[in-house]
């Protein structure tokens, strides 16, 4: 195959077009892109491993001797062959579900008002630079403020440090998150949508309800389930806020009043409440409260990938 | 459409009954009151109402363990036990927070001022005894015992810097001459080798002990104000991490509770510590009978006014100070490992409670 070349440049270079086009196999510098880049990739992965047999060679006691006992105990910091992890779990699923209930609607509702409704002005522009700001702020720094906020002035309505407090605290600490990736996902509706509703004399709240969310509504699902595996992580604002780390035992509560008055623990709490032990016992038993941690985040972040594929609309 | 809504609704539905489960009760695992605990309470089983213990996360596995056996004996009282630390832990405890308050120090002149502002009363148990173990790496065989005048040299205020154990030499010989010896023979000079120090952080009811109990005397016999240690050093709250740092250099320095010494022998090696009536070897005996000089004792402070509200709260602190309930200290399968109280001063500080 000859390549036709403008005189001017002669005939070395249709030479090296040629060698260029056809001759991969030179391309020196492309190949070491392209190792490197998969060097990265193969790093990242490695750690990846090496975190996960790290952790299943640390929990093997545990996972091999009394996993099902070790699923359905309490927290117990005092003695490993009977801590467990059944109310951490259920703590974080109650955690999970207090934001859930919380911070979705609210953040879905802050986005479509700053993606349909806000426009361009400058307090909108403000808005949004302080909630991307927000999502950057420290965990810790959430803690604090639900611990001044729900725990001390609002503790009459929420029981003080109850799980409650915690959920809130985890809400705000989520919110910024959901507004960004959900405001992402409704930018991210073809603009002539909108317009079709409009056109066909839709109102502005007509074609936001039904057609702008319905076609926005994968991504902001998938934004707020990953949301919520990052809240179900969270331990530090827990801490501050009353997450029980040694011993949780609820008596003759009610569900209702353990729920309002008493104390609550969670996945990362108890994690770090095992990990501060000391001897091969309770390293076994943070190994594998670990690997149930991540186990729990995979099946949320497994479930947003289901409803993101369900609702996933093409146009 | 209609099909979307419907996956929602089913989607919801998985989530719900999480929901419904995630404020389960676990009196489930309760239920095992064996007749060896009859000694808890007047009326077995029926008392009711909740507890709140927070504090030193030192005390905190002791505390946890009796209350796992008062629940058990006592399904219907509901105990919260956790251990963010023991001034942390009095905060709660004058604001009216907790019933109960762990502590691995005794309560400090400006707490127990809040204390009495807020209007409540306490009585203070001694449960337990921690010892300190100043520990370097069991690669160390150059070192066998420092003196208190030996760790003023290497740790103290004036340390900053020295990062050579020679380096502390000169000064040691001077201290000594001032000191007189009345806080050991010092043990320079010290061997040429790097000296990398990792210990407990201000944070940690760890660090306040060995200040007090190691520095606090020479401090007041040099006359001068400031008693804390060199701050160039690795500091972490975590027994563990400091555990692995000294384990990490051949030639480290640090301090840590004694327990913790005792599971990582093969990493690192305990010094002998001369606070003044020579060199004595850490163990059990030599804390629990005071010869070993760096040691603490280890309390609980109960709340009187929340005492007169609460039956379950006497019965919990009753059975606390029972033989059954001070078995959990020791360092055997299962338990606390700390050293339990003496005869003379467990019968003491039952006398305390009794006295209240």
């Amino acid at each position: 195959m000859s390549i036709a070349t403008p005189d001017r440049f002669g005939a070395q270079s249709a030479a090296s077009l040629t060698e260029r086009l056809t001759g991969a196999r030179r391309d020196v510098r492309g190949r070491i892109v392209e190792w490197i880049l998969l060097s990265a990739l193969g790093l990242s992965l490695l750690i990846l491993v090496a975190l996960v047999v790290n952790l299943v060679d640390r929990a093997w006691p545990v996972l091999d001797g009394r996993l099902g006992d070790f699923l359905s105990s309490g927290l117990d910091a005092s003695n490993a062959a009977e801590a467990g992890v059944w109310q951490a779990i259920r703590g974080t699923l109650t955690l999970a579900i207090i934001v859930a209930i919380v911070a979705f609607p609210l953040g879905i509702a802050c986005a479509i008002y700053l993606e349909e409704y806000a426009g361009q002005s400058r307090i909108a522009r403000l808005i949004r630079i302080n909630v991307r700001n927000l999502a950057g702020v420290p965990s810790i720094v959430y803690g604090i403020l639900g611990l001044t906020i729900f725990v001390k002035f609002a503790g009459g309505l929420t029981g003080g440090r109850t799980v409650i407090a915690g959920g809130l605290t985890l809400a705000t600490l989520v919110l910024p998150v959901v507004i960004i990736t959900a405001s992402e996902a409704l930018r991210a509706v073809p603009q002539s949508i909108r317009e079709g509703a409009l056109g066909v004399g839709a109102t502005k709240w007509e074609a936001v309800r039904s057609h702008v969310l319905p076609s926005a509504a994968p991504g902001i699902l998938t934004g707020t389930v990953l949301a919520l595996s990052r809240a179900a992580g969270e331990a530090a604002p827990l801490l501050l806020v009353g997450g029980i780390t040694g011993l949780l035992r609820t008596g003759n509560q009610s569900i209702w009043q353990q729920i309002t008055e008493g104390g609550f623990t969670s996945m990362p709490v108890a994690i770090f409440s095992y990990a501060r032990q000391t001897g091969a016992d309770f390293q076994a038993v943070t190994g594998a409260a670990s690997l149930i941690l991540l186990v729990l985040v995979i099946i949320i972040n497994g479930l947003a990938i289901w409803l993101r594929n369900r609702f996933e609309s093409r146009w | 459409m209609t099909r979307t809504r419907w996956t929602l609704a089913a989607a919801l539905a998985v989530v719900l009954p999480l929901a419904a489960c995630g404020g389960d009760d676990d009196s489930s695992q309760a239920p095992s009151t064996d007749a060896t605990e009859a000694s808890t309470a007047p009326v077995e089983g029926s008392l009711e109402g909740s507890i709140f213990i927070s504090g030193s996360s030192t005390v905190e596995p002791i505390t946890a363990a009796v209350a796992k056996l008062f629940s058990d004996a006592n399904p219907n009282v509901a105990i919260q036990v956790e251990g963010p630390g023991t001034g942390d832990g009095f905060a709660k405890f004058c604001a009216g927070e907790t019933d109960v308050s762990n502590a691995s120090r005794k309560i400090k002149d400006e707490e127990a001022a809040t204390c009495a502002d807020a209007g409540i009363e306490y009585v203070e148990l001694k449960v337990a005894i921690d010892g300190l173990s100043v520990i370097t790496s069991a690669k160390n065989s150059a070192v066998e015992c420092l003196s208190f005048t030996d760790l003023w040299a290497l740790l103290g205020p004036d340390a900053i810097g020295r990062n050579n154990w020679s380096d502390a030499s000169d000064a040691a010989v001077e201290l000594d001459a001032t000191l007189a010896g009345k806080f050991g023979k010092i043990h320079a000079p010290y061997p040429d080798a790097p000296l990398t120090v990792t210990a407990p952080g201000e944070e940690s009811g760890t660090f306040d002990s060995f200040v007090e109990i190691v520095f606090g005397k020479i401090a007041k016999e040099l006359g001068i104000e400031d008693d804390a240690p060199r701050p160039d050093y690795t500091a972490s709250p975590n027994d563990n991490v400091i555990i692995e740092g000294i384990a990490a250099n051949d030639t480290s320095l640090g301090w840590v509770g004694f327990a913790f010494v005792e599971e990582n022998l093969d990493v690192v090696k305990p010094l002998q510590v001369d606070g003044g009536n020579g060199c004595v070897e850490p163990s059990p005996d030599s804390i629990a009978s005071g010869d070993y000089p760096v040691a603490r004792s280890l309390y609980i402070y109960i709340s009187k006014s929340k005492l007169a509200d609460s039956a379950a709260l006497a019965a919990f602190v009753d059975f606390y100070l029972t033989d059954e309930g001070m078995s959990v200290i020791g360092t055997g399968e299962g338990q606390v490992p700390y050293v339990p109280l003496a005869a003379a001063d467990l019968e003491a500080t039952r006398a305390a409670w009794a006295a209240r």
